[in-house]
């Protein structure tokens, strides 16, 4: 019962920092009732369908989508940011998608704009620092030695499973 | 008899140390014989793993040095479990596994060569599970197992400077930036720093590296246990972000969002069975919920 209860507490939980929770089918796809593939099928929801990220669950997205919330395979949706094709060919700008209104200003105003007052990171500010030894002591300080990443696996209920690597783990290996 | 055993040990007591380096050169010159061929092999083994873990702190120390570390060390060394877990898992386990969360809102994650891993603030913000913590750092651990840094590093560093790291001899202190006062002192380690202030180390890696850690980062992460789509909504979540224009968040780093989940969408079949393997949300929100 608490259990359940804890469920439905985290299914309620909004998603965190979800810039946008638009998103649309990018092929015809079925709305299911539960995350399963063999769920009764609420909808089908034809390429394009505009739908509301509720939450992210795995394999499968909650949605609202034709008056109905359900569940949609994670992989069945794209989402707005991307829609332009912003820097798909890698070095482009990632504004392009937003350029309309943020057009005409140099880029130092547009970080500023899109970060919205928060601190972030200038590649000038990475070019110009000094190395700090002591936070790097620090750091490996917090290490966590073999037994230790067990005991926290086993808490966790998290069972190593057999899984080949197709490409070979030692692909690229060059001595 | 005697008589030789006194001149053994007196030839012995009298090789300066240059005889012992003219020997290390002599087996250079071996090995440089045997690898005719190929520069890039030859050079490669010259560079130790130790070397390669140096110039990983010498990167590390100097994004320290930009970003300074969360103060949490609740958080930190959540990170560091999660991290290990999955590395226990891949073909490299036994490295000094390293991970950190820097104090940044630019998102983003690193990997150094070596295995130390730091992922921003930023990044984790957007995340909702340990499953899609554990994808982000499987995706960086990748990256090691793979050594795709070193080689971006190595392809941008003159091959005369490459080669002589692998001659360095351990303990010579080099006296730069600082000399006795400062500790990263090796050849590997002030490449590291340079690799940072010259920025070869924020370019972007090539796309098919970037696939590449993506399709080994869902192996391994579902190796662990976790449910293999943590990465998939880690792509999923930064399809909705528009990157802040620094050159330094991921947008400005990897490939699109959109392009790398067409690129995994094709590997998902194989982990389709695993699905059902734990996110520990809860446990997620309990130490990172509590770190904001």
């Amino acid at each position: 019962m608490l259990h359940l209860l804890f469920a439905a507490l985290l299914l309620a939980l909004p998603l965190a920092g979800f810039a946008q929770d638009q998103a649309f089918t990018n092929r015809s796809t079925e709305l299911k009732e539960k995350p399963e593939a063999n769920a009764s099928t609420l909808a089908t929801l034809p390429e394009n369908t505009g739908v509301k990220v509720v939450a992210r669950a795995g394999a499968w997205t909650r949605v609202e989508a034709a008056g109905r919330t359900g569940f949609v395979r994670v992989f069945h949706l794209r989402f707005p940011a991307t829609v332009e094709g912003a820097s798909s060919s890698g070095g482009s700008n990632p504004f392009s998608a937003i350029g309309g209104f943020l057009s005409g200003q140099k880029s130092d105003d547009r970080a500023r704009v899109a970060t919205t007052g928060v601190r972030g990171l200038s590649k000038e500010d990475v070019k110009n620092a000094s190395p700090d030894e002591a936070a790097l002591k620090s750091l490996q300080g917090y290490r966590a030695d073999k037994p230790a990443a067990e005991r926290f696996a086993r808490e966790g209920k998290l069972a190593a499973v057999k899984v080949a690597d197709p490409e070979g783990d030692n692909k690229g290996e060059r001595r | 008899m005697k008589r030789a055993m006194i001149l053994a040990a007196g030839l012995a007591c009298a090789t300066p140390a240059f005889a012992q380096l003219d020997f290390g050169r002599l087996i250079d010159y071996g090995r440089k014989a045997v690898d005719a061929g190929g520069k890039l092999k030859e050079a490669n083994r010259e560079f130790s793993q130790d070397d390669e873990i140096q110039l990983g702190d010498g990167i590390a120390a100097t994004l320290l040095g930009a970003s300074p570390l969360v103060k949490d060390a609740g958080l930190q060394r959540y990170v560091n479990r999660v991290g290990r877990w999955i590395a226990l898992h891949s073909d490299r386990p036994d490295l000094p596994w390293t991970f950190g969360v820097i104090e940044t809102k630019t998102v983003n994650a690193f990997a150094m060569p070596g295995g130390t891993v730091l992922v921003s603030r930023g990044l984790l913000d957007q995340l909702a599970s340990e499953s899609e913590l554990a994808g982000a750092l499987a995706h960086e651990i990748a990256h090691v197992v793979r050594r795709h840094q070193l080689a971006a590093i190595q392809s941008s560093t003159n091959s005369e400077v490459w080669s002589s790291i692998g001659k360095d001899v351990a303990g010579e202190a080099i006296a730069r930036r600082g000399g006795d006062t400062f500790g990263l002192k090796s050849k590997a380690a002030g490449l590291g720093i340079d690799a940072v202030k010259n920025g070869a180390f924020l370019r972007p890696l090539d796309r098919s590296m970037e696939y590449e850690a993506d399709r080994l980062g869902v192996i391994l992460a579902t190796r662990a246990g976790y449910d293999p789509y943590g990465l998939p909504g880690v792509l999923q979540v930064l399809g909705t972000l528009k990157g802040d224009g620094s050159g330094v968040d991921i947008m400005a780093t990897h490939p699109a969002p959109s392009d790398r989940l067409s690129e995994l969408e094709k590997v998902m079949p194989a982990v389709e069975g695993y699905a059902n393997q734990p996110r520990l949300e809860g446990r997620f929100r309990q130490v990172v919920g509590s770190a904001k």
